[in-house]
């Protein structure tokens, strides 16, 4: 019994990612409707309707909603409806009715009645979703051509399962406290671009000189390294007793949920220095930005050079959905493989900035990094726990709804089956139950 | 137009220059500089296109400079968090979202830009993150800081068309404008 319940969790139950809306959704009920007349019509009268409906009650502010409606009725048949035009404010004046669509009742011997519509477009699948149950009409997000809004397969789903793991990893890498981990993926190959924490604190200048820069480096690494998923687990503070007091201090190192916090007066420990506005997106954009001027070192020069791997302080491994269980020196071996491969690629397959990428978050990111993420033009960010004071994504602000703005990405939050800290199991049972999951599949 | 002091003036043509420079090195041309008791003391232009690093703005070269020489001078967080809440920014475009946010969390006193930023402005345009008031979160809430707009306008305005009509080189095809589009 106890496998069936993480066959269940494996399958994606437990987990689910939910598309954040560029407006708020208004609840059904709540939306503002018209009135229209409609009619029941013949199946093999309806193109003739239509293309006369059109032509002389057009739904000229009403472009969302469709002209029919097909409802299905027993005996696998259809029933259609289609609407004739717009209704007057005194739902009994018939006499509104345009002279030409009264002289088309009467030719066809149509039974107009009143009926109901969504005055404006759906702004989200949900509320869309909604609207069908009162008039079918069309939905068209400003990011309706992006993969996910209209939901996830059952593939899909799975990777971002496993990228927001691995960020959530890399959150909880960090020796003492929990601080936001950005990863920004091609999902094209489900390949890691970069991968960065928060370095409010640990912040190489690039301009400072070499004996500085090793300790930093260090630190930075020790940071952000590669989550080994069992090793990683066994270091983080017992998450199954501490009291809730204690967790809301741990989270106070997350700079995207208080990027305001007061400046401490306390002497520097390490060679590193302050940085308050390094949050983990805004590192993560620096070291793939840093990644692609390496990788591409100047226009129609491709080719020429070589990559030392160890000089590189970003992570480039292959999708952890892929090989969970990879140690880190295979890891360092594909590092180079990949990199060869990317070496020979035409100037063509270059991206421009971060298009076409997506980016996973632990926490919602603040006005700051939400802005950053449309300047380097990241296709869709996912996170896993909203940001109620400062959050930039539908907490606070809600930048993918800003028209204005010359570049839309698509937002999901991704749902946990488990709360971060206060739910006694550790990131690594949890691997542990997927990977007897995967074995009971395979098996 | 509001007459502007001299002073104000001269500050804001230091920002040109800077915003000038980036145009020599093909950049989107905005520039600022960082002033402390009236004197610059840190520049910074647009860097986006030799980065391909799409945040880095003006505002945040001449930030990254303080940040870091203030701290090799031995300054402890306190004291810089002090030392912003004394500098004025002058730059020639309006902050955008992210900029305006980050000035925010230094907690700048004052911003004086140039021309308007309809597109991505974060002091009024689009976001008015300036006006953040602290009330709620006495203690490390949002700050707000005083915005003054339209400083050397036509200028800054000018220096941009001429990038756009020489056409962005490093924008994807399909964005990128042509000299044709953008004078009208």
């Amino acid at each position: 019994m106890e496998e069936t319940v993480v066959m269940n969790e494996e399958t994606g139950e437990a987990w689910r990612i939910v598309n954040i809306p560029g407006k708020p959704p208004i609840p059904t009920d709540q939306q503002p409707t018209v009135n229209v007349y409609a009619s029941m019509i013949e199946p093999n009268l309806a193109n003739t309707l239509i293309r006369r409906l059109n032509q002389i009650a057009p739904l000229e502010n009403l472009r969302h909603v469709k002209r029919i409606r097909k409802k299905a009725v027993e005996g696998g048949k259809s029933q259609l409806s289609a609407i004739l035009c717009l209704a007057c404010e005194d739902e009994n004046q018939w006499n509104c009715v345009p002279e030409n669509v009264q002289e088309l009742v009467n030719s066809y011997q149509l039974s107009p009645f009143i009926t109901q519509v969504c005055k404006y477009a759906a702004s989200s699948k949900e509320e869309w979703e909604g609207q069908c149950k009162l008039w079918p009409t069309s939905y068209h997000p400003p990011t309706y051509n992006i993969n996910g809004v209209m939901g996830f397969s059952e593939e899909d789903s799975q990777s971002v399962f496993s990228f927001m793991k691995f960020a959530i990893e890399l959150a909880k890498s960090s020796e003492e406290r929990l601080v936001n981990a950005a990863v920004i993926v091609d999902p094209s190959n489900r390949q890691i671009i970069a991968s960065a924490c928060d370095q409010i604190n640990s912040w190489l200048p690039p301009e400072s000189n070499a004996s500085m820069s090793n300790g930093c480096i260090e630190q930075a690494e020790s940071l952000c390294s590669h989550p080994k998923s069992s090793q990683v687990a066994t270091n983080v503070f017992p998450l199954s007793n501490g009291s809730s007091d204690k967790f809301r201090k741990l989270y106070t190192n997350v700079s995207c949920l208080n990027p305001w916090r007061s400046s401490e007066q306390r002497p520097r420990t390490s060679s590193c220095y302050w940085h308050p506005l390094r949050h983990a997106a805004i590192v993560a954009i620096e070291v793939s930005a840093a990644m692609d001027r390496h990788l591409f070192p100047a226009l129609g020069h491709i080719g020429d050079e070589c990559y030392d791997v160890e000089d590189m302080q970003s992570s480039f491994i292959t999708s952890p959905a892929k090989r969970p269980k990879t140690n880190l020196t295979n890891v360092e071996k594909e590092d180079k493989q990949v990199l060869h491969t990317k070496d020979s690629c035409s100037i063509s397959e270059r991206p421009y900035l971060c298009t076409g990428y997506d980016i996973f978050l632990v926490w919602e990111p603040c006005t700051m990094c939400a802005m950053a993420l449309v300047h380097q033009r990241i296709r869709r960010i996912f996170y896993a726990f909203p940001n109620p004071k400062a959050g930039a994504l539908g907490s606070v602000h809600r930048l993918q709804g800003e028209k204005s703005l010359n570049h839309h990405y698509a937002v999901f939050r991704v749902l946990l089956p488990y709360e971060l800290p206060t739910k006694g199991e550790t990131l690594a049972e949890i691997a542990d139950k997927d990977k007897r999951a995967n074995a009971l599949q395979f098996h | 137009m509001a007459s502007h002091s001299t002073d104000t003036l001269a500050l804001m043509e230091l920002a040109i220059q800077q915003a000038k420079d980036a145009l020599q090195f093909l950049e989107v041309p905005v520039g600022c500089v960082i002033v402390q008791d009236g004197k610059a003391i840190a520049s910074g232009r647009n860097r986006t296109s030799e980065t391909r690093n799409a945040t880095r703005h003006a505002e945040m070269e001449a930030i990254d400079i303080l940040l870091e020489q203030w701290q090799r001078d031995g300054l402890s967080e306190l004291e810089i968090a002090e030392k912003f809440s004394q500098c004025s920014l002058y730059v020639t475009c309006e902050p955008c979202i992210m900029c305006a946010a980050a000035l925010s969390i230094l907690g700048i006193k004052e911003v004086y830009y140039g021309c308007a930023n309809d597109k991505f402005g974060g002091c009024g345009s689009i976001l008015s993150l300036h006006l953040q008031s602290s009330s709620e979160q006495p203690h490390g809430g949002a700050k707000g800081f005083t915005c003054t707009g339209g400083v050397m306008a036509s200028e800054a305005v000018s220096l941009l068309r001429s990038f756009y009509e020489q056409g962005n080189p490093n924008a994807p095809k399909p964005h990128r404008p042509l000299a044709r589009q953008a004078t009208d």
